[in-house]
């Protein structure tokens, strides 16, 4: 166990220096954790980039045999797996985010340093998993969006999904853990001055992403649950000869799948609005707007996910509402075009390389957007579907939009991550040889949807004129890979040799150039003092709408300032590392089937979550010295634990809708009627009256009644493992009943929905133990209530989520909906 | 300038917006409890009661709304909590509801359409 945190001197220099290979390993420093992501990510690029080349030298030429259709299968499907997991997102939220948030409201680390850390090594045990397959069993081979029933062993017998549900599981519980992370620093964690309306724009855009994430990958989870268990434990979830629907996987993937493309886009939109205003040197146009269109797109993403699928036949009404809401997200969509536009018009530009992939951006993207307008009209949806057309679309989005805004974000901020400048010469190369690459690869896709060329096809005939622009598109993407090539040279050049940025070398608005570059590892000495919008700028030249000129006073910049007094840091943490490790030992025994390994894996796991829990004696994240106290007295982890079940809301919503959507459909088993209401109706009084003990020992630990805060937390867990006995008990007789998991629908999802609430229930049991072991060992107290506070949010959850199912399985087993 | 970093801030708005009130005493936990423990007993009364089968959907769903606001507002304290909580906890379960009430619309379209 570490001990208390050791202060950091204020003279200490960069966060990059110091403490070698364990150093990083064990890292919890966001920005440490930000060059851990964004190393990783280019190296995927890489991957990613040589996946794109070979899917064109397969398409160089008719009836090509350069690869065989199941390599073909093999490497698009990880191309669009990496690009989208392994690079744009870590490079958008786990590199940039992660950098720059804290930087940004003026904080010293994000809320949770430790959790932070831990998704990135989750992050990275998942790209293992979807990497395996170069080494033994092939690669995952179904597409980036897994349509079942592709994904069934009967179809894909070898490990090649397995490895993909593995992966992305860990992927998502790694995002979640991210989006979780950067909603309580935002919220939370802001510098005194910094209303929300104060707030970068870059900030607005990860705070929405951050919501977007937690309740966008709860039905990817499910799905991806669904299919982990159709493929190792026999059940038929995406089967149609069982009865299942395969749509129904098409539904929770796309319920996560369009908001990702905004989880994807939203932080490009606000890397772009905080370059454009610093090159054209005006304040950014209608930030307000800009502010609320953010949060309209996030909101109208979340309702339109059935445009991807009005080709299965939805029926009028949905079609209908689909199109109307994948027709207004243009709206917002549009004001953001505009505003970057009016923000540049009339602005004092200075042409760098930042500059140049910004504005590229704007036109790039807003081509992506009108066919996207296209795609909105159902109608023309059935004639585009699963053709090039839609190739063409979402390239100009994700790249077009998502990657010149990296690009440009790299131009922008390098200087500032690593404290060297990047060659603006063969910067403009790049970005040049981008923009000729790009349009020459994907431009001509629109017309060869249009004539009719299916997407994901290996190869395609002579006679069908296809040839000469997949000629043209071939070449084109090598120039792009040139271009990408120059950023690489860049890269290492600048990281060799480059000349030394200064703390401000673009002239910046935002609070991160207020320190030095490379910033320390405290990022502030003084805690910062917001005054107004673009917070440097008001602190450099009096006012937001100023156009620059001599700064107000030659003194030091917000924050900047050196102070006497050490600082205290959160020091580095060995466990999640070691909670990584053990959930890739636990993936490995899913897919070797050795359950030898899962339970080590998981003992691994627990062990490192428990070594969380209690490294430091505040049991808890430890606080950053000088921070201000979170707002009206609520602390971060409440805050934390709040959003965590919030985002549990929508993950029990899509195993319910799924056990409402197939629990009639009971070939063969008893169905329904097997369920026992006097049972669980004692299981359920059990459960609410263990909510009562729950706040009685709350109450108890408040007012330092040691006694009887022993005796509570220890009824609340003896209740719970009287639940969770009954529930044994339920499951057995229905399994001598002849209801077995695999037995129908009924039985799979109905075992799945009120198994993963019992596994909820014995995760708050073993809490509760810990506690109650806690609180007879005299660590517990009126000092850390808020420790009982947390774990008793977390059991009244687990509570009305059962109130849910009690009343939509049990009592209402009868009633019939789909 | 760093003094008047230090000292000129035209706001000091805490980052969730307000201050939360003190939680109830036992006597109202307890309360709490029957109150549960009496709707749950309506809730079986309406599964056994034949004559209640007509509103059985609509009366099930009423009081198991009841039963989720009073642990949620009353144990998990949010009636006297920030507003903030309340809104992380209200907006994914909104958005939860619809994706329910969605789903089992599209997919009862597809059985009766499709099958």
């Amino acid at each position: 166990m570490a001990a208390q945190p050791k202060p950091v001197r204020t003279e200490s220099a960069s966060y990059l220096g110091g403490g070698g290979l364990l150093g990083w390993l064990t890292t919890v420093d966001h920005k440490r954790v930000a060059v851990l992501y964004g190393a990783s990510a280019l190296v995927f690029m890489v991957i990613g980039g040589i996946e794109a080349m070979l899917i064109r030298m397969q398409l160089w030429s008719p009836g090509s045999t350069f690869l065989s259709a199941e390599v073909y299968n093999q490497i698009f499907t990880m191309h669009g797996t990496t690009m989208v997991f392994l690079v744009v997102m870590p490079l958008e939220l786990g590199a940039f985010a992660n950098f720059l948030v804290p930087l940004h409201v003026g904080a010293r680390d994000v809320a949770f340093p430790r959790i932070n850390a831990l998704s990135y090594w989750l992050f990275t045990m998942g790209a293992i998993f979807l990497h395996l397959g170069w080494l033994w069993g092939g690669l995952p081979n179904a597409g980036w969006f897994g349509y079942a029933n592709l994904t069934e062993r009967y179809f894909s017998p070898g490990l090649n999904i397995d490895y993909w549900v593995v992966g992305l599981l860990l992927l998502g519980v790694s995002t979640v853990l991210g989006g979780l992370n950067f909603f309580v620093t935002i919220v939370m964690m802001r510098a005194r001055g910094m209303t929300y309306m104060r707030m970068p724009m870059f900030v607005w855009a990860i705070l929405i992403t951050s919501v977007l994430i937690l309740i966008a990958f709860p039905p990817l989870t499910v799905g991806l649950v669904f299919l982990l268990m159709d493929r190792f434990f026999g059940t038929h979830f995406y089967i149609a000869a069982y009865g299942a629907t395969p749509i129904l996987w098409q539904h929770l993937f796309w319920l996560f799948g369009h908001p990702e493309v905004y989880i994807m886009a939203l932080p490009a939109f606000g890397m772009i609005s905080e370059m454009v205003p610093v090159f054209a040197r005006k304040p950014l146009f209608g930030y307000p707007m800009m502010a609320y269109s953010l949060a309209l797109i996030a909101f109208l993403s979340y309702g339109v996910w059935g445009h991807h699928m009005f080709a299965t036949g939805m029926g009028p009404v949905a079609d209908s509402a689909f199109a109307i809401t994948s027709m207004l997200i243009a709206i917002p969509t549009g004001v953001k075009v505009f505003s970057w536009i009016a923000t540049v018009w009339g602005g004092s530009l200075r042409m760098t390389t930042a500059f140049y992939f910004a504005l590229g951006m704007i036109l790039e993207f807003t081509i992506g957007g009108l066919s996207g307008i296209m795609h909105a009209t159902a109608p023309v949806d059935l004639q585009q579907t699963d053709s090039y057309f839609v190739v063409a679309h979402f390239h100009y989005v994700l790249f077009g939009g998502v990657m010149f805004a990296i690009m440009g974000a790299i131009y922008y901020w390098w200087p500032k991550m690593t404290g060297r400048m990047l060659d603006e010469r063969l910067g403009k190369l790049q970005f040049w040889l981008t923009v000729i690459g790009f349009n020459a690869t994907f431009f001509p896709m629109h017309f060869l949807g249009l004539w009719g060329m299916p997407r994901r096809i290996y190869t395609y005939g002579a006679g069908l004129g296809w040839t000469d622009l997949n000629r043209l598109e071939t070449v084109a993407a090598f120039i792009l890979g040139l271009a990408f090539l120059v950023l690489y040279i860049n890269l290492v050049r600048s990281a060799a040799a480059g000349s030394e940025a200064p703390a401000d070398p673009w002239d910046g608005r935002t609070l991160e150039w207020s320190t030095a570059s490379p910033p320390p590892a405290y990022n502030f000495a003084r805690l910062v003092q917001v005054r107004g919008r673009d917070a440097f700028w008001v602190e450099k030249y009096g006012a937001a709408g100023s156009r620059g000129g001599p700064m107000l006073a030659a003194a030091q910049p917000p924050g900047g300032e050196q102070a006497a007094e050490a600082i205290h840091m959160p020091a580095p943490s060995i466990f999640p590392l070691t909670i990584a490790l053990g959930a890739g030992v636990m993936g490995t025994g899913l897919i070797v089937g050795w359950w030898r390994l899962i339970a080590i894996g998981a003992g691994v796991m627990i062990l490192g979550i428990i070594g969380l829990g209690f490294e430091y004696p505040s049991w808890g994240e430890e606080g950053h010295d000088g921070e201000p106290a979170p707002g009206g007295g609520t602390d971060l982890r409440k805050v934390g634990v709040w959003a965590f079940l919030g985002s549990e809301c929508v993950f029990f919503a899509s195993l319910i809708s799924t056990y409402i959507v197939y629990k009639s459909r009971n070939a063969g088993g008893p169905g329904a009627s097997i369920l026992e209401i006097p049972l669980t109706s004692f299981s359920t009084f059990v459960l609410l009256m263990s909510s009562l003990l729950m706040v009685l020992a709350l109450a108890a630990t408040q007012r330092g009644d040691r006694l009887w805060e022993r005796i509570w937390l220890l009824g609340v867990a003896v209740f719970g493992l009287i639940f969770l006995g009954g529930q044994a008990y339920e499951f057995t007789h229905f399994y001598h009943e002849g209801l077995a998991l695999q037995t129908d629908l009924f039985g799979q999802s109905f075992y799945t929905l009120v198994g993963f609430h019992g596994a909820h229930v014995a995760v708050g049991v073993l809490w509760l133990l810990v506690l109650a072991a806690a609180a007879f060992m005299g660590r517990l107290g009126k000092s850390r209530a808020l420790s009982v506070e947390l774990a008793g949010l977390y059991w009244h959850f687990v509570d009305v989520v059962w109130i849910v199912i009690f009343t939509l399985v049990y009592l209402m087993q009868q009633v019939k909906v789909a | 300038m760093s003094d008047a970093i230090g000292t000129m801030a035209d706001s000091t708005v805490p980052p969730d917006g307000q201050a939360h009130r003190a939680h109830p005493g036992a006597a109202v936990y307890v309360i709490v409890a029957v109150f549960l423990a009496a709707l749950t007993a309506m809730e079986l009364t309406v599964f056994y009661v034949s004559a209640l089968k007509t509103v059985l959907v609509p009366v099930l769903l009423v009081l198991a709304a009841a039963k989720f606001a009073l642990v949620a507002m009353f144990y998990m304290h949010l009636r006297y909590d920030s507003w903030l909580l309340s809104g992380v906890l209200l907006f994914p379960l909104i958005i939860a509801t619809v994706l329910l009430i969605s789903l089992l619309f599209l997919f009862a379209y597809l059985a009766q359409h499709i099958g």
